[in-house]
């Protein structure tokens, strides 16, 4: 059964910019990883789905109800974590938090509680003065703390550190385990690759591609990035059968997905003094698996 | 419909300003009444001697036709001080109420709670209403303690209530236009283009027609035009301006809430 539905939705802000045609259903206990470069159209297609943007045509729901029409029903079972994040500057942290649990109605503040001692929120100190990651700390707490049985996340890691970020990975987990419905985005690959069941990815207004987490995982490919000795080594490898990405200097990167042998038997053959994997953004993985233009 | 949570937490957040705007306009209140002597009206003489023009003066609205305390009341104080000072206040608050906190990005946060926009919008336009109701309220008080203690008995009070309802009424429909471009534009540089500019335009043109006969029709094209303080305290039938005040309140409030629920919100 799905929970998030989006039909046909198209919102047009003329000079290629927008969304076109989005189609996309995110089923019920569900985590779905929402991707794409900047400007794609990703904040675009949540603002629809809190009810902020009327649509030109098309419309999406959420649990039967209509996202535009019915916001205020939706909100009732809806944790939302905003992309741009701003509050009541005047306010500090637990006023804040006070305030929107009110106007939530919200009578039970035990997971409130729970989550500013998970993430280790200090909530007294004024909204204004907090800094980056301890705004996204307000933000994930008021997005969860009533339970919610929907959750729409936009970017609900960024500004944090390595270690609350995978505490917030943990408690995505959780929250799976009991069911609950998220769409996430994120530019974390790990994040995405520990949280979500099925990834889409969208570039300019077009959703490109909706494929399950293991598919994508299997063909991923990735870049090694070995060092030589001297540079004229460094030439002669990169005339070796392989997916040369780049060359300079002592150093060639190359790119694998799945059998290393090829790899490995290239590397007897040469003086090697250094092998690092690089990390590739996840939109990258992504481009090179469906062959995309982005190769890096 | 009402969210009195957003209420209390707009009050907070405002009742500084607010109360900032009483306390300039008592004093000034009591500056003028104080200026009051039954026995020496010649005031236009005590401000000549400040060296200013008539035609300034007449542009003020300081131009004695009736001779007694409320007659000397609504010319030098509800002439030009008692529009110009809750105007400039609920300027500042019809763009805080709803379009900064678009502009913001924190009407994110409001309306990502089960309650509707009507509500919020209903909630942000009852507030602006109640505080100028609480601004002219006050003052209108303050006036009648005052002249009670120093001017005792001289105060025409059934006058002045009308002349404060007047006055309230005409304030409610300035205050619409607030109000509405707070609720139509996403930008508080926009939102205040309109919701000050054409206000203050307004009184800038009643202030010009009052200094020049000649252009005196320029009058009719404002608001202000249905507000007649003289009229008002003589008790003519002014029935028509007063209906016509309350229409465009109500149309602008309501148009306002009406547009904010169908607008496109850049959150």
């Amino acid at each position: 059964m799905s929970v998030i539905s989006i039909n046909n939705l198209t919102k047009d802000y003329g000079n290629g910019k927008g969304i076109f045609d989005l189609n996309l259903q995110i089923n019920s206990g569900e985590v779905f990883g929402y991707l794409g470069p900047n400007g794609a159209g990703k904040t675009t297609t949540i603002r629809h789905l809190l009810g902020f943007l009327n649509s030109d045509k098309g419309f999406c729901q959420i649990d039967k109800y209509n996202c535009r029409q019915d916001s205020a029903e939706i909100q009732k079972t809806l944790g939302y974590l905003p992309g741009e994040i701003a509050f009541f500057e005047d306010m500090n942290g637990m006023e804040y938090l006070k305030f929107i649990a009110k106007l939530r109605r919200m009578k039970d503040f035990t997971k409130m509680n729970e989550l500013i001692a998970y993430f280790e929120l200090d909530p007294k100190g004024k909204i204004k003065k907090m800094s980056k990651g301890m705004k996204q700390k307000m933000a994930i707490v008021s997005a969860f703390m009533h339970n919610p049985e929907t959750l729409i996340l936009d970017e609900p890691t960024s500004g944090l550190d390595p270690l609350m970020q995978s505490k917030f990975v943990q408690l995505i987990l959780s929250e799976k385990k009991e069911g609950k419905t998220i769409l996430m985005s994120s530019h974390s690959f790990e994040e995405i690759e520990r949280t979500c069941d099925r990834t889409g990815i969208i570039k300019n207004g077009r959703l490109i591609a909706v494929k399950k987490m293991r598919e994508i995982k299997k063909a991923q490919r990735k870049i090694y990035s070995i060092t030589f000795d001297n540079e004229t080594e460094a030439i002669a490898f990169a005339k070796e059968p392989l997916d040369i990405v780049f060359q300079n200097n002592h150093r060639v990167d190359v790119a694998v997905s799945g059998d290393l042998k090829t790899l490995t038997s290239a590397l007897d053959r040469h003086p090697v003094i250094g092998i690092d994997v690089v990390s590739q953004r996840l939109e990258e993985i992504f481009m090179a698996y469906y062959g995309g233009e982005n190769h890096v | 419909m009402f969210n009195l949570v957003l209420f209390i937490k707009t009050l907070k957040s405002n009742y500084k300003l607010i109360l900032i705007f009483m306390g300039v306009l008592a004093m000034y209140m009591s500056i003028i009444i104080g200026m009051y002597d039954p026995e020496d009206l010649d005031i236009l003489n005590q401000l000549a001697s400040l060296k200013l023009s008539p035609e300034l003066l007449n542009a003020m609205g300081f131009t004695l036709i009736d001779t007694s305390l409320i007659g000397f009341i609504s010319s030098y104080f509800y002439g030009f001080l008692m529009l110009a000072f809750p105007m400039i206040c609920y300027i500042i608050l019809g763009n805080k109420l709803v379009a900064s906190l678009v502009d913001k990005g924190s009407m994110a946060s409001i309306l990502a709670t089960p309650n509707t926009r009507i509500s919020v919008a209903l909630t942000q336009g009852v507030f602006l209403l109640i505080t100028i109701t609480g601004l002219i309220g006050f003052v209108f008080i303050w006036g009648i303690v005052y002249c009670s203690i120093n001017l005792a008995g001289m105060l025409d009070i059934k006058g002045f209530i009308l002349l404060n309802i007047g006055v309230l009424l005409l304030h409610y429909a300035i205050s619409g236009i607030c109000f509405f471009s707070s609720c139509l534009f996403n930008e508080s540089r926009t939102s205040l283009m309109v919701g000050a500019g054409l206000p203050i335009a307004f009184l800038l043109l009643q202030m010009l027609s009052n200094a020049n006969k000649e252009i005196e029709t320029f009058r009719f094209l404002t608001i202000f035009s249905l507000f007649e303080p003289t009229k008002l305290i003589i008790g003519e039938n002014i029935l028509p301006q007063i209906l016509s005040l309350i229409a465009i309140t109500i149309v602008l409030y309501l148009g306002g809430i009406a547009v904010f629920n169908k607008k496109d919100l850049p959150l």
